[in-house]
């Protein structure tokens, strides 16, 4: 029995897995804008904790980038951009129930002073 | 073959075996817990209404996921792709929450309007009852209801002996015929002066109409429409008293203040 066989095909594998990988130039177009929404929205690394998930994984994105490993690139861009846009989403759902609670807080306001008036 | 090199080979094969289980593992819970996310987002009828296009999103990456699984040593794009999958369904709640705060917040803001509305009404008809209130006081306040309508009196203590400036001792009772026309927009008042029998016939019909419109400059000057007032002097006419004694001279000094009824009909002038 001879391991050589198993050498070979591992090595064709990975070749294969090379070719594969274009450069992501576009998702990380997509991913870049994804983060800087969420950021327009008001989402912060401190705050929200996707959007310091997004915002470690698109840099490390960026040096699999520079260092040609596409692969690894690609997926970190990926899962950056929606860690980023459920970031963006949070951010935006949050806002949604303040604006309930306000809403609220002045119904309740008016519905005293109505109680008050009669 | 030696016997070390076939040890060296079952060695390395069962290394490679026991990594592409352990991901294969990883792989496997990763699916789960994603086919688990899709399949609450997929049953939920307000996700599906509001954000469809995230929910597919998630099945595509989960069937993505789950093909990848079947596949030798794709361990890692098998957990990344469950994990974009799981990401969508999060994104698609996300929304989904969101709309139906907004949703909420606009029946919300109706509600709030309409109850606006009936504050406000509840506060004219508070005011609306207090100008009644008021005019039941005007009313109280010297006033007679006469042929000529609803008058009212300023008494000669209101001015100084032969001068038409009204006093400050009558601010409080000017200041309540203001609010009472403010309250009641379409009233007009005649303001008729009246002097005593002593002095010049045109003196004292000076002196009356001076007093009547120093009246009426007070109340334009508290913002009554000019063309809401009249003013008139009549001069030592219609005494209410016999001028023959100082007391009766007192009350012939006076400033009466005619109002017209509610829809701005006025008595007619003397």
């Amino acid at each position: 029995m001879s391991i050589r066989p198993l050498f070979a095909a591992l090595a064709i594998l990975a070749l294969a897995g090379c070719a594969a990988d274009p450069a992501p130039n576009e998702q990380m177009r997509l991913t870049a804008q994804a983060v800087e929404q969420a950021r327009a929205v008001g989402a912060t690394a401190d705050e929200v904790p996707e959007m310091k998930l997004a915002e470690d994984k698109y840099n490390r994105a960026k040096g699999s980038m520079a260092d040609q490993s596409f692969r690894n690139a690609r997926m970190r861009a990926e899962q950056a951009e929606l860690d980023a846009r459920l970031a963006e989403a949070r951010v935006l759902t949050l806002k949604s129930e303040e604006q309930l609670n306000v809403l609220n807080t002045r119904i309740a306001r008016l519905q005293k002073q109505l109680g008050a008036a009669q | 073959m030696s016997l070390k090199s076939n040890i060296l080979g079952a060695l390395i094969l069962a290394g490679t075996v026991s990594l592409v289980g352990c991901a294969g593992q990883q792989g496997e819970a990763a699916l789960q817990q994603a086919g688990a996310d899709f399949q609450k987002v997929k049953e939920d009828s307000n996700v599906l209404r509001i954000a469809p296009k995230d929910v597919i999103r998630a099945g595509e990456s989960l069937a993505r996921a789950d093909r990848l699984s079947t596949y030798w040593g794709s361990g890692s794009d098998v957990v990344h792709y469950a994990y974009l999958s799981q990401r969508y369904s999060e994104i698609a709640r996300e929304h989904t929450n969101q709309v139906l705060n907004e949703e909420r917040a606009a029946k919300l803001e109706l509600e709030r309007q309409r109850l606006q509305l009936a504050l406000r009404e509840s506060k004219l008809l508070s005011v609306q009852q207090q100008g009644k209130w008021l005019e039941e006081q005007i009313l109280a306040l010297a006033t007679t209801q006469t042929d000529r309508g609803l008058v009212m009196t300023l008494g000669d203590v209101l001015f100084d002996t032969g001068e038409a400036e009204l006093k400050n001792s009558a601010n409080r009772v000017v200041l309540k015929i203001v609010q009472f026309l403010q309250l009641n927009p379409k009233r007009v008042v005649r303001i008729e002066g009246y002097a005593d029998s002593t002095g010049g016939k045109q003196e004292n019909l000076k002196l009356s109409r001076d007093r009547a419109q120093s009246v009426a400059d007070v109340l334009m000057d508290l913002g009554i429409d000019d063309k809401r007032i009249l003013v008139e002097g009549y001069g030592d006419e219609y005494p209410v008293d016999a001028n023959a004694s100082e007391r009766g001279r007192a009350q012939n000094r006076r400033v009466e203040i005619v109002f017209s009824d509610e829809k701005g009909q006025l008595g007619a002038a003397r």
